[in-house]
């Protein structure tokens, strides 16, 4: 990975927690004053390192790990707002990559019952939930949505 | 990768598949800030292979199924 390219990671992950959502290229290309087809080709050699994730039509991020662009089943108030996580672990690890507290929503997903987590200096309040990972490490980026 | 509100709900989710891993709740938010807590630090640099793993290992998670590629 470039030093360039490390650059464009962080701006756009910079830009990300700014805007409360994920930036589009254009709006990455006016903060690095640079144009959106470069931003595009970035994200796209980022996306096969791994860095962040795009969208299947490549043209906008769906994922800035543990940040997703999208809705999803775990949403998580920190720092002052409402963000997606792309799973349990992205959901902890919104609030560790923020540095502070905050609150997990999501559902069982075997029985649907609402469950809400604080999460204060890293340490859930409710220890009797249980965190499930299917895949093993190994195929986790086979298709990183799914897992 | 799911909560549970038990290891019984988590049985029934996978409804015959075979299971994968599970960790306390505790021990999930301890590797959310070994894993995540730098993403974003504006010095962020890429991690490898080894420096995820060793990660992993120190939070005791060491067996095949916690081996990256």
């Amino acid at each position: 990975m470039t030093p360039e390219d490390i650059g464009l990671r962080n701006q756009t992950y910079r830009l990300f927690v700014e805007l409360g959502r994920a930036p589009s290229a254009e709006e990455v290309a006016a903060a690095r004053g640079t144009t959106e087809p470069e931003v595009l080709d970035g994200w796209r050699r980022l996306h096969d390192e791994h860095a962040l994730v795009l969208a299947a039509d490549g043209s906008q991020l769906r994922m800035a790990n543990p940040f997703s662009a999208v809705p999803t089943n775990y949403r998580v108030h920190a720092d002052g707002r409402w963000w997606y996580a792309n799973c349990a672990w992205d959901a902890f690890g919104i609030c560790a990559a923020l540095h502070c507290d905050g609150r997990i929503e999501t559902s069982c997903p075997d029985c649907g019952e609402a469950l809400s987590v604080e999460v204060r200096d890293h340490v859930p309040d409710d220890p009797s939930l249980l965190f499930h990972c299917l895949l093993p490490a190994a195929q986790w980026w086979d298709d990183i949505v799914f897992t | 990768m799911n909560l549970f509100r038990s290891g019984e709900h988590a049985d029934r989710w996978l409804d015959g598949r075979p299971p994968g891993a599970t960790l306390t709740v505790g021990k999930l938010g301890e590797l959310a800030v070994a894993w995540w807590g730098d993403r974003l630090s504006p010095q962020w640099t890429p991690h490898t292979r080894e420096q995820n793993q060793a990660v992993l290992q120190q939070l005791g998670l060491r067996d095949n199924f916690w081996q990256l590629r």
